[in-house]
């Protein structure tokens, strides 16, 4: 039998173990490694705190030859006075018995049969001090009657200091951050202010309220209101991304139809496909597909997508489309956006997605935008927990897909 | 439209775009450059409807707001604030503040009053008091 066999060597081997460690006991040879390590302060006192054994270590640590201390001195004769009444009062409260703030303060859990490990701060002899971790046990004779206590200390400065260098670190990058934050906000505000008046007084120029225009007056206009409403869709989208990179975002995951969605993107973004002589078709599977995902964010997307496609197809057709996918396994929900336009050439694929990049196009016209609209959709994707993915053939057209998961039920 | 309308405004240029358009379409323009000076003029003149800006020296537009919903004279008049929405969490707190609504800049100029409009008690848009 298996499992016997194992049992059979198992015993074998504490059997074992147990014979290596009466010898290393017998010998003393353990007891003499531990109380000449250098490293730790081993103290041990007798039953009244009284200090017994003062090792190497805690010479070393703490300045005192042993005789100094053996037979006169208690470890709380050694400790931060303050701390021990902070600690004895604490111990109080949780214990619910009144705990004196002296050695009792140092030893009672330990007393108690708890296992105790804490923070305290040693004086040296020469009155400087140092943050110490003791672990406190008791010590039993064979009936289980307590006849002492062993104290094992490590010098706890280094961590102390490290732990002090990253809250001030903590500190300066939190103040940082929020420096970064006012600026954005102040940002904001500076530069969008001065084009509220650009965009608004070109605005009642070209409503003709103050006057007739002439057909050069109105056609400069547009221009520059068309430059002005370029310029703040490039200030948003670049506040739009700085917020994401500084992670101020916040999505709100909820049950978004993407029927819903699709109609409301298709309401607004039809007549600009129109307008350009473009047929604009919807593809929803007749049950409709709720994801749990950010409306706004997923609109955000699907709009920055399907104005990209309206924007290069000169003729054709946009199409949206919403599809359920199941691959290795994983079910996901595909909304995609299918045009007839000018395609990307394969060498451009690489950097469709960087910021302020907006390929050469075969029809060799500018067309307007920030150049960050695909790079702001693929990081708020990436905030959904899914993903662009696209396929292109230059002349022929592009499908832009986004991948959201489908959370198993 | 020809409501009484209050604009308080920091930015000249702002100022006087809501003005003008404002005026163009038959309003009669108040304006304010400060909070304080908004609820003194709100006060005093009682218009049908507060334009306001949001960030603005000595009284910003939150604590102009939440002084005038605090005022039982003022507190029926609509307050409309004319804001970007510089950061995110902007929203929900201008309607925390007793806003009654929102209207984004940049303006749309051909739209404006029209929003203005939306906000102005029924009975008094078409000038009857």
């Amino acid at each position: 039998m298996p499992t016997a066999d194992k049992s059979a060597t198992k015993a074998l081997h504490v059997k074992i173990d147990l014979q290596h460690t009466e010898a290393l006991l017998k010998t003393g040879a353990l007891q003499s490694a531990i109380f000449n390590s250098a490293n730790f302060s081993s103290i041990a006192t007798d039953a009244k705190g009284v200090i017994q054994i003062f090792n190497v270590g805690a010479e070393r640590m703490l300045g005192y030859a042993a005789a100094d201390v053996v037979n006169r001195i208690t470890p709380a004769d050694i400790s931060d006075p303050l701390e021990l009444i902070a600690r004895a009062e604490a111990l109080s409260a949780e214990l619910g018995t009144p705990i004196l703030p002296g050695f009792e303060a140092l030893v009672f859990k330990a007393s108690r049969g708890i296992e105790d490990i804490y923070e305290l701060t040693y004086f040296r002899k020469d009155g400087s001090r140092f943050p110490a971790v003791v672990s406190v046990t008791a010590l039993r004779d064979a009936q289980g009657a307590i006849i002492g206590y062993l104290l094992i200390g490590t010098d706890n400065t280094a961590r102390k200091r490290l732990e002090q260098t990253f809250q001030e670190k903590n500190v300066e990058l939190e103040n940082a951050n929020q420096a970064k934050d006012r600026f954005l906000a102040s940002m904001s505000h500076e530069l969008r202010t001065p084009l509220n008046a650009i965009i608004g007084f070109t605005g009642t120029l070209l409503m003709k309220l103050p006057g007739p225009l002439t057909p050069d007056q109105n056609s400069q206009l547009r221009t520059i209101q068309s430059s002005g409403r370029h310029l703040l869709s490039l200030i948003n989208d670049l506040l739009d991304l700085a917020k994401i990179e500084s992670g101020k975002v916040e999505v709100h995951f909820e049950q978004v139809s993407c029927r819903g969605v699709v109609a409301e993107i298709a309401a607004t973004l039809r007549p600009l496909a129109e307008a350009k002589g473009l047929a604009f078709e919807v593809e929803i599977p007749t049950i409709d597909i709720v994801v749990e995902s950010d409306r706004r964010a997923l609109s955000q997307i699907i709009i920055n997508l399907t104005n990209n496609a309206i924007k290069f197809t000169d003729k054709g057709a946009v199409r949206l489309q919403v599809a359920e996918r199941l691959k290795n396994g994983h079910a996901s929900t595909e909304i995609r956006v299918v045009d007839t336009g000018a395609g990307i050439r394969p060498e451009d694929k690489a950097k469709l997605f960087q910021a302020f990049e907006q390929l050469e196009t075969t029809s060799a016209r500018r067309h307007e935008g920030t150049g960050l609209g695909l790079h702001l959709s693929q990081k708020l994707a990436t905030l959904l927990g899914g993903h662009i993915t696209f396929e292109s053939e230059l002349g022929i057209g592009s499908t832009f897909t986004v991948v959201l998961p489908r959370k198993a039920a | 439209m020809n409501a009484r309308v209050l604009v308080v405004e920091d930015n000249p240029a702002n100022l006087s775009l809501m003005a003008y358009l404002l005026r163009a379409f038959g309003c009669t323009v108040l304006t304010a450059t400060d909070g304080a000076e908004g609820i003194e003029l709100a006060h005093r003149e009682r218009p049908d409807v507060i334009l306001m800006d949001l960030q603005m020296p000595k009284l910003n537009g939150f604590d102009a707001a939440d002084r005038m919903k605090a005022n039982p004279v003022l507190r029926g008049i609509p307050i409309v604030a004319v804001t970007a929405f510089a950061m995110v969490g902007d929203r929900d707190k201008i309607l925390a503040h007793g806003f009654d609504g929102y209207i984004a800049k940049p303006i749309t100029p051909e739209t404006f009053v029209e929003q203005v409009q939306a906000f102005v008690p029924l009975g008094r848009a078409d000038g009857a008091t």
